[in-house]
């Protein structure tokens, strides 16, 4: 093979490792934004008896949003966010008010414990389902009287 | 041999070595990533694939290598089939044993039984063909550039074909005799429809013989776990 010639595979070469770098790139940005998409808004505290709070999706603001609760990373429970939140529609978070949640907190050991809440989000016609952290993690207490505060 | 002529020599060893990586990158980009998270889109998945066989007609050309130097021939076919049959009369009867050992029935019409076993294997020998072309066609024969002729470029040949079959534990261990035998017999008696042959009827007797849970439905790459 003559020099030219390698030359010109070599150019191929680079322009292929360029090609499927940036091909790579590209599906590893659009997997994140349809699997992870940054359209989930929430927020959540801890109650006496409950973990309350709200989750919005900002694309389709009419949508109910399915939230997950763990506790110290254990499952808690599912459900959808239906519950009335006037103050959202006032924030202008969404148009209607339905997007509340609340979790009643079960029998947990006394100390300090820490809730999340997660969005739920289905992709892939319904095969893929990824988790979404709305806002910040709770951290609240467990006394004896088994009130969190 | 002067300076000029080594530095030509190392750097031809170079870029066959730079060619199987590129190929190998690409399969396993197909397998790992595209197909598996372009979803439905399989023009996006298709893109490595295409970009590994421009890149090896493109090295053909420019290597002046035609169709009867990779082994699109038939006047040495009789002779490949010669070196063939041995190894896959062993092999067939291995895995005649397994089954009898671990208890698996043998169906010879497992393959696909909702179609035809005559269009199974006609698919089989071309989906076979495809992968002989670029493992013995291009692979082998860069191999040889880089690592020369005999046992090392005929193990890495095997290596490449048995890890792009990975995480199937199954699959890629019996790729990984099926390489040492068809790159062994390849680089004797350079015939790819005798070598695709072969692979259409190993796979057959694969799928015979074990049981589709074992094999993962032949399942490779990221659609190995789902």
């Amino acid at each position: 093979m003559n020099s030219q010639a390698r030359s010109k595979l070599t150019h191929f070469l680079m322009a292929k490792s360029i090609a499927e770098a940036l091909l790579v790139g590209a599906l590893a940005v659009t997997f994140f934004f349809v699997a992870f998409p940054p359209y989930f808004e929430g927020w959540g505290e801890a109650t006496p008896n409950a973990i309350a709070g709200w989750a919005v999706n900002r694309r389709q603001p009419s949508q109910r949003v399915e939230v997950q609760l763990f506790i110290d990373d254990q499952f808690v429970a599912a459900r959808g966010a239906t519950l009335p939140r006037p103050d959202i529609v006032t924030a202008g978070m969404a148009a209607d008010e339905w997007h509340g949640y609340s979790f009643e907190i079960p029998a947990l050991n006394e100390g300090h414990h820490t809730a999340r809440v997660y969005a739920v989000h289905s992709s892939g016609q319904g095969a893929r389902k990824t988790l979404q952290l709305l806002g910040n993690p709770i951290q609240f207490s467990v006394t004896g009287d088994q009130k969190a505060h | 041999m002067s300076s000029v002529e080594q530095q030509t020599v190392i750097n031809e060893r170079a870029l066959a070595g730079w060619e199987i990586v590129s190929i190998a990158c690409s399969l396993a980009i197909a397998e790992w990533i595209t197909f598996a998270f372009a979803g439905a889109s399989k023009a996006i998945g298709a893109i490595p694939v295409i970009l590994a066989l421009a890149l090896m007609v493109l090295s053909h050309r420019l290597r002046n290598e035609g169709l009867r130097d990779l082994g699109f021939r038939l006047d040495n076919f009789v002779n490949a089939v010669r070196l063939l049959i041995l190894p896959m009369l062993l092999v067939l009867g291995i895995c005649l044993l397994l089954a009898r050992w671990f208890h698996s029935p043998v169906d010879f019409f497992r393959w696909h039984p909702g179609s035809f076993l005559a269009v199974q294997l006609a698919l089989g020998f071309a989906w076979g063909l495809a992968q002989q072309y670029v493992l013995q066609g291009f692979i082998n024969r860069r191999a040889q550039v880089y690592c020369g002729r005999g046992w090392l470029s005929i193990a890495l040949v095997a290596a490449i074909f048995s890890a792009l079959h990975l995480p199937n534990p199954v699959l890629a261990a019996a790729t990984f005799v099926g390489g040492l035998i068809w790159a062994a017999v390849y680089q004797r008696v350079p015939n790819l429809f005798a070598l695709a042959a072969s692979h259409c009827l190993m796979t057959w007797v694969l799928v015979a013989t074990y049981p589709p849970a074992v094999l993962q439905h032949l399942r490779i790459g990221f659609r190995y776990f789902g």
